[in-house]
Parts: C-alpha cells; structure tokens; sequence
C-alpha cells in the first residue's frame, strides 16, 4: 500500500498543483516541518524539485537543473500560459462583476453556476461579454445559448485545475489555488514589463471609461 | 409626583406599542410616509416626543432615544455610531460620590440611597455602553462590512471603525483607578462599584478592543489586496485593449528561470496489468469479466462469401423423371378410357407382362387413383376385390382392384 508521502509524490510527479482546496491532506502534510524535506529528496532523484507559490498556497513540482530539453518543454508551457492569460482574465472580471460583491475570485471562492447563470442571462452585457469569451480557443464552446456557453467554460477550468467541483449532483465550483497562481503569474509580468497595470487601471477609473 | 411620572410612562410605552407598525415603518424607511397614517396617530406621537420634524418642511423622523432603543434591542448591525464620551460620564460618577459621602457624613441616609442608586445606575450604564460599543465593532467584523458593496466602500469603513476605536482607546485611558480609589476611601459600596465593577469592565474592554483593532488591521490588508487583484485584472485587460500584440518576454529563456514559470511535466503513466501476481488474480478477473469488447478477428476477402448480384428469373417448372411403375399405372387408365371397358389391374399386368412385383403394382394402382383430383376420380370407378381376413375380423385382404369408367 501507498503512504501519504507516495500519494503527495504521484501527484506531484503528474503535474498536479496541490492546494488546501484541492487536496487539504496533502497541503498540510507539505505544510508540516520536515515532511516538504523528504518529498523533496525523492523529487529529487528525477530532477525535479518542489516549488511553492503564493506564499506557500500552492504546492507543484518544478525541474531541478534546466537542460536543453527541459527548456523546450517550459517554453511550450510558457506560450500556452501566455495565451491564455486574456480568456482567464476575462472571466475572472466577470465573475467579479456578475456576483455582486465586487469581490475578485480566489482560492476557495465558492461560485454557484445556477445563480451566475441567472444574473448573465438577465444582463445583456454580461451575456455578450461571456460568449466572447466562450469562443476563445481555450474554452472552445460552439454553442449559442447561455447555458451551453458557461456550461462549456466551466467544464474547461475545471479540466485545467482553475476550479474544482466538490459534488457532482451540485452546480458548485470552488476555486483552486491554481488561481492564485494565475495572480502571480500576472504580478510577476506587470512587475518584469514595469506595466503598472494597476496605476492604468487607476487612471482609467478616473477617467470614466472603464466599466 | 411619583405617580404621575408612572402614569405618563406608561401611557408614552403604550402609544408605542399600539403605533408598532408605523414606528417600524419610520425606522425602517428613515422617513415617515405620512399619507399613510392619520393626522391624528401622527399629531399625538409629535407630542409624546416619539416623532419629529428636524425642519420645517423635512419629513417626520423618529426621536433619537427611541431609533436608539431599537438600534440596542434588535442589535441592529446598520447602528455604527460608537459613544466615545468616557470623560464625561466618569466627571459625572465622581460628582455623584461626592454627594453620596457628603450625605452619609451628615447622616442623610435616605438621600444617600438616592444617590448610591444613581451612582449604580451610571455605573452599570457606562459598563454596557463599553461592552456594545466593542459588540457593534465585532459584528461590523464578522460580517467584513456586508452592508456596503464595493470594496472601496468597504476600505472606508474600516477606516472609520479603526478610528472609532483608537478615539476609545484614548477614552479608557480617562480611567485613573488610583483616583477612583481615593475618592471611593473605605466605603464597601462606592469601592464595589467604581473599582471592581469599573475596573472588570475596562479590562475586558481594552483586551476585545486590541483584538478587535488587530482584527481590523488584517481586514484593511486583505481588502486592499482585493483591491490590488481587481485593479491588476483590469489594468491586464485595459494593456491588452491599448497593445493587443503585447506578449511577455519567453521568460524561460533566461538564465534563471523564474520559479513561478517552472512546471516540471507530467511523468507518471499508468501502470500495467501484471497478470503474474497471484493476488491480483481476482481484481484481474474481474476486470476482465466486465469488458464489453466485441473481439471479431479480421478474416481475408473470401470471393464466395462476398455479395454477389442477383439475378431474379422465371424458375422453370421442375420435372420429375417418372419411374416406368408410375408410366405404367398412366398407360393402364389410359387404355381404360381408350377402350371404356372395366379391367382387373392383375388382368391387365398379365396381358402386358409387367415385370414388377404384383403387390407393388396394386399399390401404384391404387395411389395413382388417389393421386387424381377428386373431379378426375369421380370418372372412374374403382373396385376392390378380395376376402376378410380368416383370423383377424376388420381386415381386408386385397386381391385384386378393378378399374372402369362411370
């Protein structure tokens, strides 16, 4: 039989991101003094080494020394994230806005897509601004109705860790850490770029011409 | 007197009772609709100081003890005003031991209960007014400011209970024990109330109320930071909007790549069957047992199986090569007809010298007449000749059968 530390490892090892919302045991297990250590040796022997994010939210598995390969692999992965840093940021605006609580998403918002779905299907603008961003590639949803949009999307994000759905016979999703990982992601070009994305922002309130 | 204020009070409480609805209303709504009660209701609860009008031509409000009242009852979370006027009432305690020691020196001892039950009363009342004060921060807390939307909103709010409860904490610093002390001197009551009542309620106070500064604190941080997110999101989208083929640098062709952008990628695959290991057996089986595969091996082209093109005829009618018993029989009713004379089949085997066996030949004979359509049959006429059997009565022997024409 497997122990936690295997579990931790295998899920490590398939890339997965590990959070309090995606796997509590595992999270704390990782947040227990001496126990990263020890996953570590083992991640170790197959070049790769255990990365944290967001100030210890997220938990994944990063290469250890970076050959010609290891290169090529991280930038593919780079490229994707790139693109699909605009659909992402979209959505998490919409979110946003359609909730109501002008709260942005973060790791263990709960969303409740049936009242999400009420609240776009009766805002005109929401409704657009969803299906354009349905037909993005990332979410690739062909369909013209509303519910087969967010249906689609949702569906998505959950494929690809941003959410998770805790039960199946709910239309509840709940945010993973991998959003946060999305935040830093954007911090950290806003930071590199020197883009002050915020102060744009900012003067763009002041000037009344943005949302 | 006494009696009076009795009356009054009651009278005031039970015009509050029969007016609930529209004292509801008001508190409610801010304003009183007028045009919904009568001038009377609304004349007589002006007079009892229930209502007012703050100006001339403003709209009917209620008094502020009883928005007050409400606000205390009901634990209203929408109350935010915090009484910070610790001074005062402490100036007030003291004034009021003063006369009660001045009255018990001159030995006025039912004056000195008056003011000892006052003092208790201002006492008692300056503890709640501390203890609701730190409960309407707490709650305004717990629920992070739900009765404003925006986080902007919400980063005001904090501000205003932050300073609210720093303007407390410099009220409670009003409290000088040691002075307290003195003028309490030896008195078992006044040292109860203004020291051990006091004292229990200011440590309690400045204990929950650095707990709830602190909490306040971590609130601003997280609000701005949700405020941070928000702005970064829409500061992304407002750059990608002004510079649409922004795309950041590959930062992985740096030297040191950045932590965040290295995801090492998946490597684990699943594992195989080993179909060797005794203790899988079962599990194994199981699988097995509840694949639903059809498994039909590819076969090679077989020309005779392969569809080939019908081709629909007329089917000629199919001939029996008649055997010469059956030609026989056919030549033996012919020459009945022919000749219309009745014949004895064994007659007519014997002029023909039929080599078949006789027993053979009667029994053609015989099927071949009741081979015919019943309207052929009813031309000829057909005759068994024989005897019973000696032994067996109900049987027939036959001999012989005789042909003729009707």
């Amino acid at each position: 039989m497997m122990n936690e530390q295997g579990r931790i490892l295998e899920r490590l090892l398939s890339g997965d991101f590990i959070c309090q919302i995606s796997d509590e045991d595992a999270w704390r297990f990782l947040k227990t003094g001496g126990n990263a250590d020890k996953i570590e040796i083992q991640l170790n022997m197959l070049n790769r080494t255990l990365a944290s994010a967001a100030e210890g939210d997220v938990f994944f598995a990063a290469y250890q020394s970076l050959g010609d390969p290891e290169r090529k692999v991280l930038s593919t992965q780079f490229q994707e994230i790139s693109s699909h840093l605009v659909p992402l940021v979209e959505w998490l605006l919409l979110v946003q806005q359609a909730s109501g609580t002008d709260v942005p998403v973060t790791q263990g918002s709960p969303i409740r897509l049936t009242e999400l779905q009420s609240t776009i299907e009766d805002t005109p603008a929401f409704a657009e601004q969803l299906a354009k961003i349905s037909h993005y590639k990332l979410f690739g949803s062909t369909s013209v109705s509303t519910d087969g949009q967010i249906k689609q999307v949702f569906k998505r994000l959950t494929d690809l860790g941003y959410m998770l759905r805790p039960n199946q016979d709910k239309q509840i999703f709940i945010a993973t850490g991998k959003v946060e990982h999305l935040y830093e992601v954007i911090k950290f070009i806003d930071e590199t770029e020197s883009l002050s994305l915020a102060e744009q922002a900012d003067n763009a309130v002041q000037q009344g011409s943005l949302i | 007197m006494n009696q009076n204020m009795h009356q009054a009070g009651v009278k005031l409480l039970n015009a509050l009772s029969r007016h609930a609805d529209l004292i509801m209303q008001v508190y409610l709504s801010g304003v009183l609709d007028e045009s919904k009660f009568s001038p009377k209701v609304i004349d007589s609860l002006i007079k009892q100081g229930i209502l007012w009008r703050p100006e001339a031509d403003a709209e009917l409000r209620l008094k502020n003890a009883v928005r007050q009242l409400l606000e205390g009852s009901l634990q209203d979370e929408r109350s935010r005003q915090i009484d910070a006027n610790i001074g005062s009432a402490l100036a007030g305690l003291k004034t009021l031991a003063q006369h009660y020691k001045e009255a018990l020196q001159h030995q006025r001892f039912a004056e000195s209960q008056a003011h000892l039950s006052d003092l208790s009363e201002h006492v008692y009342r300056l503890t709640e007014t501390l203890s609701n004060n730190v409960r309407l921060l707490f709650s305004r807390i717990n629920n992070e400011f739900g009765y404003v939307s925006s986080i902007d909103a919400k980063i005001r709010e904090n501000q205003l209970a932050q300073s609210q409860v720093s303007e407390l904490l410099g009220q409670l610093e009003m409290f000088q024990f040691d002075e307290l002390s003195q003028i309490a001197a030896s008195h078992r009551e006044l040292r109860h109330l203004l020291i051990v009542t006091l004292q229990h309620s200011f440590s309690r106070a400045t204990q929950e109320l650095s707990i709830v500064q602190a909490q306040l604190l971590s609130l601003l941080g997280r609000f701005r930071e949700l405020r941070g997110r928000t702005r970064l999101l829409k500061g992304f989208l407002l750059h990608m909007e002004q510079s649409p083929d922004f795309v950041p640098v590959n930062y992985c062709g740096l030297s040191q790549v950045p932590m965040l952008f290295n995801q090492a990628h998946s490597i684990i695959k699943p594992a195989v069957a080993d179909v060797k290991r005794v203790e899988h057996e079962l599990e194994l089986q199981k699988l097995v047992s509840a694949i639903r595969t059809l498994n039909r091996p590819q076969k090679p082209y077989q020309s005779e199986r392969a569809a080939h093109e019908i081709v629909v005829e007329q089917q000629s009618a199919v001939e029996f090569k008649e055997d010469k018993l059956k030609q026989a029989v056919e030549a033996y009713f012919c020459q009945i007809i022919d000749s219309g004379e009745r014949l004895t089949a064994l007659e007519y085997y014997q002029q023909h010298q039929l080599d078949f066996e006789p027993e053979a030949w009667l029994y053609q004979v015989i099927g071949g007449y009741q081979g015919l359509t019943l309207e052929e049959q009813s031309y000829f006429a057909l005759e068994t000749n024989g005897q019973n059997h000696p032994v067996y009565t109900g049987n027939f022997v036959i001999t012989d059968v005789e042909l003729g024409l009707r």
